[in-house]
């Protein structure tokens, strides 16, 4: 054979999205966008450190567009860990891991987590 | 390691089209990888547009006849053509499956035909198993006992232990779900994917084997096994309705009771 050099076949770009890879990486996004959000809390402690002055310049940024669309972002994806991570736990466990299942508890999980991000939101 | 886009010499460009003659309501598209190792080009995907008048229901089928009709130059593994083969095994619209159990009547629109994912191409829809075949090779794939044999028969099993082996001696090896499954893309090298975990699972589980405590120590290591984050494209995908899934999670579990 003259061509040694193998491409590698597509992938990412051609498999189907899916509910199953789906909500895997997504468990991973919120998993890191808690990382983040958890740093905006340590920001908020240490502006009420600082004193009041700091603590607007926090409030101002929190009340921005940039800063609602940020915790949007947050209490939903943290929602959606919680419940996910759950899922996770009861695969480790054992179950669930029949393909009806595994969407029925996929599906299950989205719904918790729209209901519980809205309820926090509102809040 | 995660590296989402392809490399230089494997993007995919766009191909040749070719058009069969005859009846023109009853025709399907087909958009499929080309690849040929004999000249210096990328891969590209070529357009068949297809009169399935006279071919059989199953895209293998259609495969068949733009290789007879359309273009000889097409090259694709195919055998058994009832699914307990394996050698079909690519991606079609979109999902790995057997192109001689999928039906051209599921899906809508051109069908779109990939070799399996992540995998280096021979040619066209031809993929290297050897890097597989290897790491099947290392879960030592065979009966391994240590007491004696017996002369006069075989080593038995209760009708109860030989029920343990079902969902697992089924597999045909198609690789189907190792090459759906995303961590396996990104750590093919290392981690062993959801077709060869559960063949270790399927000899774990036999109760005629001795060897369950060298397997499952083997096997316990960060890569080998736990690069399975539960994704489920395997079991999702499997041609043959199998659950590697929970082969894999069976693995772990037993590997928990043992420590």
């Amino acid at each position: 054979m003259k061509n040694k050099n193998r491409p590698l076949s597509p992938h990412l770009s051609i498999y189907k999205p899916q509910i199953t890879s789906i909500l895997s990486i997504s468990h991973r996004i919120s998993g890191v966008f808690q990382s983040l959000g958890l740093l905006i809390i340590i920001i908020l402690l240490l502006s009420l450190l600082l004193g009041e002055n700091y603590h607007k310049y926090y409030m101002s940024f929190i009340e921005s567009y940039l800063g609602k669309l940020f915790i949007f972002f947050y209490i939903f994806s943290l929602s959606y860990h919680m419940f996910n991570g759950i899922r996770h736990i009861l695969w480790d466990l054992g179950f669930g891991f029949e393909m009806k299942n595994v969407y029925y508890s996929g599906y299950t999980i989205i719904f918790l987590t729209l209901i519980l991000g809205t309820f926090l939101l509102i809040n | 390691m995660v590296e989402l886009l392809l490399p230089k010499n494997s993007k995919v460009k766009n191909g040749k089209n070719f058009k069969s003659k005859g009846n023109n309501k009853n025709r399907k598209k087909f958009l499929i990888y080309r690849y040929d190792p004999d000249s210096n080009d990328n891969p590209r995907v070529d357009n068949y547009d297809l009169d399935i008048s006279n071919s059989g229901p199953m895209v293998l089928d259609a495969l068949i006849s733009i290789k007879n009709k359309l273009d000889p130059t097409l090259t694709f593994r195919r055998s058994c053509r009832e699914g307990v083969c394996g050698s079909c095994a690519m991606n079609i619209d979109g999902t790995n499956t057997l192109a001689c159990t999928k039906y051209i009547s599921d899906v809508k629109g051109p069908i779109k035909v990939y070799p399996l994912p992540h995998m280096p191409v021979i040619k066209d829809l031809v993929p290297d198993l050897k890097g597989i075949y290897k790491q099947y090779n290392s879960i030592e794939p065979w009966l391994k006992t240590k007491t004696a044999n017996n002369e006069d028969r075989e080593r038995i099993q209760s009708p109860k232990d030989r029920e343990d082996l079902d969902g697992l001696y089924e597999c045909i090896m198609c690789f189907c779900c190792s090459t759906s499954c995303p961590s396996y893309w990104w750590n093919g090298d290392k981690y062993l994917g959801p077709a060869v975990l559960l063949q270790a699972w399927r000899w774990i589980a036999d109760s005629r084997d001795e060897a369950s405590e060298e397997r499952l120590e083997k096997l316990q290591d960060s890569f080998k096994l736990y690069r399975c984050h539960t994704i489920m494209n395997c079991t999702k995908t499997c041609p043959k309705g199998l659950n590697p899934a929970k082969a894999i999670s069976n693995i772990k579990k037993k590997i928990l009771a043992r420590n």
